[in-house]
């Protein structure tokens, strides 16, 4: 789901800065606010877990692969803005570090896998917390709403950059291809990986009473 | 605390096990790929800025790529905890 350079036209990549640079700004004073000898290592490892588990390539059907990225986990034990600047920090050090997305695409990445995810996470948490499966619903449809976010950015290229003789200049494939390639394979498999991940793990904090979480 | 460090120091281990996959996320193609399905590489794919990653694509000239994918898995890690480390000493004071 990382965005590469050169695949979004330059209006696209400001546009999602302009939108996405005020969300930074909130979500480092939120963070800032949180932080404490309690919250600070375990925002900071579960930050890591989030980094980790995108190297988790998952090979499937039709030649291609995913991962899961963790912002749901963050979501509902910290909240959707701490959440989103964890994501957003682990994107940055993979776009400048391993070259994995891009650094004109770095927004577009930050608002798909960490804002939109996050706060889907988040709000579909609060609404059905009391179930058992709360955290492996919010981990797959956060993940499956980044993805859309991603298919549209990508799909609207063709449409809004071409040469004057028609060629696309960035992202050559239009939505009928983006949305089922990668919304499709989000719903099937990675929305999957991620919700299992995310329940696992949240088990795994309250039973050793590591956090009780915002909303517990 | 000790609790937290367990999960991220098991799935550390397993590791490796990200490197299966022989093909690349819908999307994150080589440049040849359009050459071969769109018969052209588009202008702005083609001529992208392009920063001097450290690790490219979690690979180090010269070294195995399973030991280069471990050191990858540390760097990301330890700058992580770094940036948190510093801004709680920032906080702190």
């Amino acid at each position: 789901m990382h965005i590469p350079d050169g695949y979004l036209s330059p209006i696209t990549c400001i546009a999602t800065y302009a939108v996405t640079l005020p969300l930074w700004i909130i979500a480092f004073k939120k963070l800032k606010e949180q932080l404490d000898e309690t919250t600070l290592p375990l925002i900071a490892s579960l930050s890591a877990l989030s980094f980790i588990i995108m190297m988790f390539n998952i090979p499937i059907p039709g030649g291609t692969s995913g991962h899961a990225v963790g912002a749901a986990l963050i979501a509902i034990l910290f909240g959707p803005w701490i959440a989103s600047l964890c994501v957003s920090l682990v994107l940055l050090i993979q776009a400048l570090v391993f070259g994995d997305g891009g650094m004109t695409t770095f927004a577009a990445n930050a608002l798909a896998m960490g804002f939109m995810a996050s706060f889907t996470a988040h709000y579909l948490y609060i609404k059905i917390q009391t179930k058992l499966y709360a955290p492996f619903l919010s981990g797959w449809i956060g993940i499956v709403i980044s993805s859309f976010v991603v298919a549209v950015l990508l799909g609207i290229q063709p449409l809004i950059a071409t040469t004057p003789t028609g060629e696309p200049l960035y992202f050559p494939f239009g939505l009928n291809l983006a949305l089922p390639a990668i919304v499709g394979s989000h719903i099937l498999f990675f929305g999957i990986v991620e919700g299992i991940f995310t329940g696992l793990a949240y088990r795994y904090i309250v039973k050793n009473q590591i956090y009780k979480g915002v909303h517990a | 605390m000790k609790n937290i460090f367990y999960p991220i120091i098991i799935v550390l281990i397993f590791l490796p096990l990200g490197l299966i996959s022989e093909n690349p996320a819908w999307a994150e193609w080589e440049n040849e790929y359009y050459q071969e399905m769109l018969g052209f590489i588009p202008k702005g794919i083609e001529n992208a800025f392009h920063m001097k990653a450290l690790i490219p694509d979690y690979t180090i000239a010269g070294i195995n790529e399973v030991v280069a994918y471990y050191l990858s898995g540390i760097v990301g890690i330890t700058l992580i905890f770094g940036f948190f480390y510093f801004l709680g000493k920032k906080i702190a004071r």
